[in-house]
């Protein structure tokens, strides 16, 4: 199987927080967004939002930090960075290790949680009206991303001049 | 503090470091004689045993500490309960036998020295845990260095010692006639010194590591936290005890300046540890810039549209 990843394309965010309520019901049965496993960073005053999600990176500080390995890697499903809640200790290490800031404890359960993509059905995609949220094979998308990357960059770098 | 004063009480047992003759040296408790001429010297394990449970009760799940128990080799976390516990046990079991009246126990053979060594090994690595905990922190710049455990070692050490010497204050087991005070003071005043020499390497260090450790030395040393900084770990930590001591050295049998010059020292450990802890920023991820680029050049735009001033802090969802 492919791995796959979550692309944010945050200019098409437009800050609706859908996603972050369909991850809390998903998740958690509430309609909670503070639960969300997703989060939109707003700044209202100049209209710029910014879906944050865990990027399961290649070497994770979480997993490696983690006094249970409760955060650890599946390689037999998608490769995804994973907190297994019946280990952790909710010691919240990984949140201080984490440089995106992503695992964040849940008070209701007393553990550690992060986004596992749904279990391969990432809801904040299959919900995102504009699609700003996309779950892409790695290996296709690297490139195009890439490129995508380097000409928003540029043209941020043009506009801040 | 509880482990460092441990190692210093069980270097002061095995090089046999002259005491003078203790006021309360003995109790008399149901007709047994508790000897408690080493209490002040062994009483770090009381201490880190009533600090420990306090990792204990900040987890989510309080039982499942086992868990990390029951996993040493995953993190530092895990050891370190590991390490906290052997200490803990070891360093109680020689406090009860030095106290205890018991013969059975035979106080004075050289068995005794094996769990010695190996509390002593462990005071070092409870001592010097927490640092290596952080220093394992590697998205956090001012915490991802060596000299950090070392840094927490030393002020272990210094503030270990000073707890001894306040500890046996007034007991009479360390008087000035004896010289063992001024040993133990000058030895904590050394400590003093390679502190302060550490702590400025380790500024030092952070502050040309990386854009993230120089805005913590910024934060911690001329930002808002100056006033624990300059107040708390350079004038408590190290100005104003140095002089008390130097003061109270020419006034031997004076126990108020060395007493205020010891709470003062162990506030300043307090304060560089809090310090550290509470200047510890993220490291900055490329996307971090993108933003800022983006968010200025809306902010430009907003602007020159004429919709208000926008403010140049991002706010949060």
């Amino acid at each position: 199987m492919d791995e796959k990843v979550l692309i944010v394309d945050q200019q098409k965010c437009t800050g609706c927080r859908l996603c972050e309520m369909v991850c809390s019901v998903f998740h958690t049965g509430a309609s909670n967004p503070s639960r969300s496993r997703i989060k939109v960073i707003k700044w209202e005053d100049v209209g710029l939002y910014l879906p944050m999600a865990c990027n399961h990176c290649e070497k994770p500080y979480c997993a490696e930090v983690c006094p249970t390995k409760a955060c650890h890697r599946e390689p037999e499903n998608n490769y995804r960075v994973t907190i297994d809640k019946k280990l952790c200790i909710g010691c919240r290490t990984c949140v201080v290790a984490c440089p995106f800031g992503h695992p964040f404890f849940d008070v209701n359960e007393r553990v550690t949680v992060k986004c596992d993509h749904c279990d391969g059905d990432p809801q904040c995609v299959r919900f995102c009206e504009v699609k700003a949220i996309s779950f892409l094979d790695a290996d296709k998308t690297n490139m195009a991303r890439k490129r995508e990357f380097a000409n928003r960059f540029a043209d941020s770098m043009r506009q801040g001049r | 503090m509880g482990a460092g004063s441990f190692i210093i009480g069980t270097l002061i047992g095995w090089f046999n470091v002259k005491l003078g003759p203790p006021s309360l040296s003995s109790i008399d408790l149901f007709g047994h004689t508790l000897n408690l001429s080493s209490v002040s010297l062994l009483w770090g394990p009381v201490m880190v045993a009533i600090g420990a449970p306090f990792l204990i009760l900040d987890l989510g799940i309080k039982w499942r500490f086992i868990y990390a128990c029951l996993n040493p080799r995953t993190s530092w976390v895990a050891r370190g309960f590991i390490i906290l516990s052997i200490f803990i046990i070891l360093g109680l079991v020689l406090l009860a036998k030095s106290v205890l009246p018991f013969e059975w126990l035979h106080p004075g053979s050289v068995l005794w020295r094996i769990p010695e060594i190996i509390a002593f090994i462990f005071a070092f690595g409870t001592a010097i845990y927490t640092g290596i905990l952080l220093k394992a922190t590697k998205s956090i710049p001012l915490w991802n260095t060596s000299l950090l455990p070392l840094l927490f070692l030393v002020s272990g050490l210094s503030t270990g010692s000073m707890a001894i010497i306040l500890s046996t204050l007034g007991t009479g087991l360390i008087s000035h006639d004896t010289g063992a005070l001024k040993v133990l003071t000058g030895g904590e005043q050394v400590l003093v010194v390679i502190e302060g020499i550490l702590l400025y390497l380790f500024l030092f260090r952070r502050y040309r590591a990386a854009e993230q450790g120089k805005d913590s030395v910024r934060l911690l040393v001329f930002g808002e936290m100056k006033m624990i900084f300059w107040g708390g770990v350079v004038l408590l930590g190290f100005i104003f005890p140095v002089i008390l001591e130097n003061i109270a050295s020419f006034f031997p049998g004076n126990v108020l300046l060395i007493c205020v010059a010891g709470i003062l020292l162990l506030w300043g450990g307090f304060f560089l540890r809090l310090g550290i802890l509470r200047a510890g920023i993220r490291d900055q991820i490329p996307m971090h810039r993108l933003m800022e680029i983006q968010y200025n050049a809306m902010a430009e735009r907003t602007k020159r549209l004429g919709a208000g001033k926008p403010t140049n802090l991002p706010l949060g969802s």
